[in-house]
C-alpha cells in the first residue's frame, strides 16, 4: 500500500471539517469503547487489570523466545499436514501466493480481514495476474466496492454512514434499493454466497498460532472466515513472524482478551483453531492449508528498542479510545495501521522520514495505554519516536528556531528571568487574541494567556518557598 | 545465498532478551473467575450466556421430545444437513428421521436446517466447541440459515480454560488431529453498517440449542 503519511496534517484537516467522517467516527469509536469498558470490567476493576497483566506478561514472554517459538510452530504445523513458507517482505509474500495459485490453477479467491495482506497489496498482485479476489467480510467488500482502503483495525468503514454505504452497494453491486440496513446485509449474503462455493482459493490472516500444536487461530463474528477456510480446496493464511505464541493456555486468554478489548464480546461469534487440510476421513475442508510467515519489516522492530510494538494483537481499543483518532478517523495516518499503535507502526514498517507527522500525532493523553489489553507503552514510544526525530533533523526551521531560542535563555537564570519580564512587559494591558507571525498557529485554537506579574522564581524568593498562602496573581 | 527462512531468523537474533523480567504466568487467571458450580448452577449459566449471545435454547423433557423439538425445527423441509446420527447424542435419530421422511446430506447449499452434536458447551461464555471429523461436517452448522446443535448435559462445562486443560490431561493429540475446531457463541452476525447489529451475515440465522439428557 503506498504511504502518505507525511500528509497526515493536511488530511486531517479535511476529516475534521468532513461532517458525516466525524459521525460516522464518534458512533463507531464510542460504541466500541463502552462496551469494552463494561465487560473487560465485568468481574471488577482488580480481575480485568490482572487479565490485562496476564495478557501483556504472556505476549512479551513470547515474544523473548520469538525464533524458538516460530521454530516450534513450523514443525508442529508440518507434522499437522500444513506447508510452511518464509516471506522477508512484501514482494516475496505475493510472489508466494502467486506460486500457490498456479500451482492449483486458481482463478477465483475469496479472502477474509487480514491487515497483513493490506500491508503487502496482496489484491493488487493477484488482480495484475487475472486472479479474481473477493473481500467477504461485509466491511472490506464494501471497502473493495468502494476502492478505498480500511479505515479502522476492526470496523474497516468506521468512517462511512450509512447512507454512502447504501449508495455504494447500489452503483456498484446493483443492489435494489433499500433503507433496511437487514436487507443490504442480506443482499451482500447472497452476492458473496455463490462466489465462496465457486472460489479456488481462500486467503485469510492469522491472529495467534499455537507453537506447542501448530495451530492457527482465527477470530470473526459474520462467520466468512469459516467459509474462507473452509469451503475452497486450498486454504493459505498470511501471518506476521510476532504472532506465535507457546501454548495452548496462553491461548485461552488472549483469544478471549482480544474480543473484550475489539467489541466488548466475551467471544467472537467464531474462534477458530485450525490444525490443518482436511484429514482422510473428512468429507469436507481444505486439501491443502499454507501458512506463509510474513517478516516484512517485523524482525527490524524486533532488534529494536520498539519490539514492544510487535505485542499488539490488532483490537483497535487504543483507537476507540483517542481523542485525535476519532476526529481524524483512519485515513489521515496515509498507511495501513492507523490510531495510536499505527502512529508507532507506520514509522516502524515504513521509515520515519515517511511518517514524520505521526508521532505527533497524539496529545500523549495515555489513553491508548489506558486501554491496551497488552499494556504496550504507546505514548513512551511516541515520544521517543520524537526524538529520533529530532535527531534526524526533522522538525521545522521554526521549531527549530524557538527551540534554540528557549535553550539560549533557559541556560542562565539571569537571562531566563528578563525574557519573563520583557514578555510581561510587552503584554501588559493587553488582552491578545492572536500571536503574530508564525506564532499565530498556536492561538487559532487556543486563547492566550497573559503572563503573571510576578514569575515563579520572585515568589519563591519572597516566601522563602513556602508558596501555599500565596494568591493567584 | 540463503533462503529466506534462514534470513529471517539471522535477522531476528539479538544478543538480549527484548523483555528480561518478563516470564510466563506461574498460574493462569481464568478469564471468567472460575466459581463452584453445582451441575445445576452450571446448565443454568450456560442457558443464561447462550441466550445473552442470541441462541435459542430449547429444554425438552424427554430423549422423544427432543427428536419432536427437532422435527418441528426442520419443519416441511425434506432434506437437512447432519452429522452422522451416531455423533448427536439422540437415541433413535435416525429411525425418526426415515420415519418423517427426510433425507440427509452433509454438504449441500440450499439446505435450510444444518443438525449437529458438539464436543462441548461452555457455561460462562454460552459458547459450542465443534470439531471437525469422521461424519462431522463443517457445511452443516455453517451453510444452512439454521443451526440446531443438540447439546447433551454432560457436556456442559465451565468455560474454555478447563475444555483446553483437558485437551493437555489427554496429550493435545486429539485436539491436533481435528482438523478444524471451531466456539461457537450464538448465530453469525456483522455491525459494519453503522454499527447496527444484523444477524445471519455469512453463518446461519438462528443457532437453536436443544438440551438433553445423556443418550443411552
Amino acid at each position: 500500500m503506498e504511504v502518505q503519511s507525511n500528509n497526515f496534517i493536511p488530511a486531517a484537516r479535511i476529516a475534521i471539517h468532513d461532517a458525516d467522517l466525524q459521525t460516522a467516527v464518534a458512533m463507531g469509536t464510542d460504541s466500541g469503547f463502552d462496551k469494552r469498558q463494561a465487560v473487560m470490567f465485568a468481574d471488577g476493576k482488580d480481575h480485568g487489570e490482572a487479565i490485562r497483566r496476564q495478557a501483556a506478561a504472556i505476549k512479551r514472554n513470547a515474544l523473548n523466545s520469538l525464533p524458538d517459538l516460530l521454530e516450534q510452530a513450523e514443525a508442529a504445523m508440518q507434522e499437522n499436514g500444513i506447508e510452511v513458507l518464509w516471506a522477508v517482505d512484501a514482494a516475496e509474500a505475493n510472489r508466494l501466493v502467486l506460486e500457490i495459485a498456479r500451482q492449483h490453477n486458481v482463478r477465483s479467491v475469496v479472502k477474509s480481514k487480514s491487515m497483513v495482506t493490506e500491508e503487502i497489496g496482496l489484491n493488487q498482485t493477484l488482480e495484475s495476474d487475472s486472479i479474481d479476489v473477493l473481500e467477504t467480510d461485509l466491511g472490506e467488500f464494501i471497502v473493495q466496492l468502494g476502492e478505498e482502503t480500511p479505515s479502522h483495525i476492526v470496523i474497516p468503514i468506521v468512517h462511512k454512514t450509512k447512507e454512502s454505504i447504501r449508495q455504494l452497494l447500489i452503483e456498484k453491486a446493483d443492489m435494489p434499493p433499500t433503507d433496511d440496513t437487514d436487507e443490504m446485509a442480506r443482499f451482500a449474503r447472497n452476492y458473496l454466497r455463490q462466489r465462496f462455493l465457486d472460489a479456488d482459493m481462500g486467503i485469510s490472516g492469522g491472529n495467534f498460532v499455537i507453537a506447542e500444536t501448530g495451530s492457527l487461530c482465527l477470530v470473526s463474528n459474520e462467520g466468512n472466515i469459516r467459509l474462507v477456510t473452509s469451503q475452497p480446496k486450498v486454504h493459505v493464511a498470511l501471518v506476521g513472524i510476532e504472532k506465535v505464541i507457546p501454548t495452548v493456555e496462553d491461548y485461552a486468554t488472549l483469544t478471549q482478551v482480544l474480543p473484550r478489548s475489539a467489541t466488548g464480546q466475551t467471544m467472537t461469534v467464531y474462534t477458530h483453531m485450525i490444525n490443518g487440510p482436511r484429514r482422510e476421513d473428512e468429507a469436507d475442508g481444505p486439501e491443502h492449508v499454507y501458512v506463509i510467515f510474513v517478516d516484512n519489516g517485523r524482525s527490524k522492530i524486533y532488534t529494536s528498542d520498539y519490539c514492544e510494538a510487535l505485542a499488539c494483537i490488532r483490537c483497535g481499543a487504543c483507537l476507540n479510545g483517542c481523542p485525535v483518532y476519532k476526529v481524524t478517523g483512519g485515513h489521515a495516518y496515509g498507511w495501513v495501521y492507523p490510531g495510536p499503535i499505527g502512529a508507532v507502526l507506520t514509522p516502524l514498517f515504513v521509515g520515519l522520514e515517511n511518517a514524520a507527522p505521526l508521532p505527533y500525532a497524539s496529545s500523549l493523553c495515555g489513553m491508548c495505554k489506558e486501554v491496551c489489553p497488552v499494556i504496550i507503552d504507546i505514548p513512551r514510544m511516541l515520544l521517543d519516536l520524537r526524538y529520533d526525530l529530532v535527531r534526524m533533523g526533522y522538525t521545522s526551521l521554526d521549531w527549530n528556531l524557538g527551540m534554540k531560542a528557549y535553550a539560549f535563555g533557559g541556560a542562565s537564570p539571569r537571562l531566563f528571568s528578563w525574557a519573563g519580564k520583557a514578555a510581561e512587559l510587552a503584554t501588559k494591558g493587553f488582552k491578545l487574541n492572536s500571536l503574530p507571525g508564525p506564532l499565530a498557529g498556536w492561538t487559532d485554537y487556543r486563547r492566550m494567556p497573559t503572563f503573571a506579574a510576578k514569575s515563579f522564581h520572585q515568589l519563591w524568593n519572597e516566601t522563602d518557598g513556602d508558596l501555599e498562602d500565596v494568591d493567584e496573581q | 545465498m540463503s533462503s529466506s527462512r534462514e534470513q529471517i531468523f539471522q535477522s531476528l537474533q539479538r544478543k538480549d532478551r527484548p523483555f528480561p523480567s518478563a516470564e510466563a504466568p506461574s498460574t493462569y487467571q481464568h478469564m471468567v473467575p472460575l466459581r463452584d458450580f453445582s451441575p445445576e448452577e452450571l446448565e443454568a449459566v450456560f442457558i443464561e450466556n447462550a441466550q445473552n449471545a442470541a441462541c435459542i435454547v430449547h429444554q425438552p423433557a424427554s430423549q422423544e421430545e427432543a427428536i419432536n423439538t427437532l422435527l418441528e425445527l426442520v419443519g416441511e423441509d425434506k432434506i437437512i444437513s447432519s452429522w452422522e446420527p451416531g455423533q448427536i447424542p439422540l437415541d433413535g435419530l435416525e429411525t425418526a428421521l426415515e420415519q418423517a421422511g427426510i433425507a440427509r446430506v452433509g454438504e449441500d447449499a440450499m439446505v435450510q436446517v444444518g443438525v449437529t452434536g458438539v464436543d462441548a458447551a461452555l457455561a460462562a461464555t454460552g459458547s459450542l466447541v465443534l470439531s471437525s471429523g469422521n461424519g462431522r461436517y463443517r457445511a452443516a452448522s455453517l451453510l444452512p440459515p439454521v443451526h440446531v446443535a443438540v447439546v447433551s448435559r454432560s457436556q456442559i462445562t465451565e468455560d474454555l480454560e478447563p475444555w483446553l486443560a483437558k485437551q493437555r490431561t489427554s496429550g493435545l493429540e486429539a485436539f491436533r488431529q481435528a482438523s478444524n475446531i471451531v466456539l461457537i457463541t450464538g448465530p453469525s452476525r456483522t455491525a459494519d453498517i453503522a454499527m447496527q447489529l444484523v444477524m445471519g451475515m455469512h453463518g446461519p440465522r438462528e443457532l437453536h440449542i436443544i438440551l438433553v439428557d445423556d443418550a443411552v
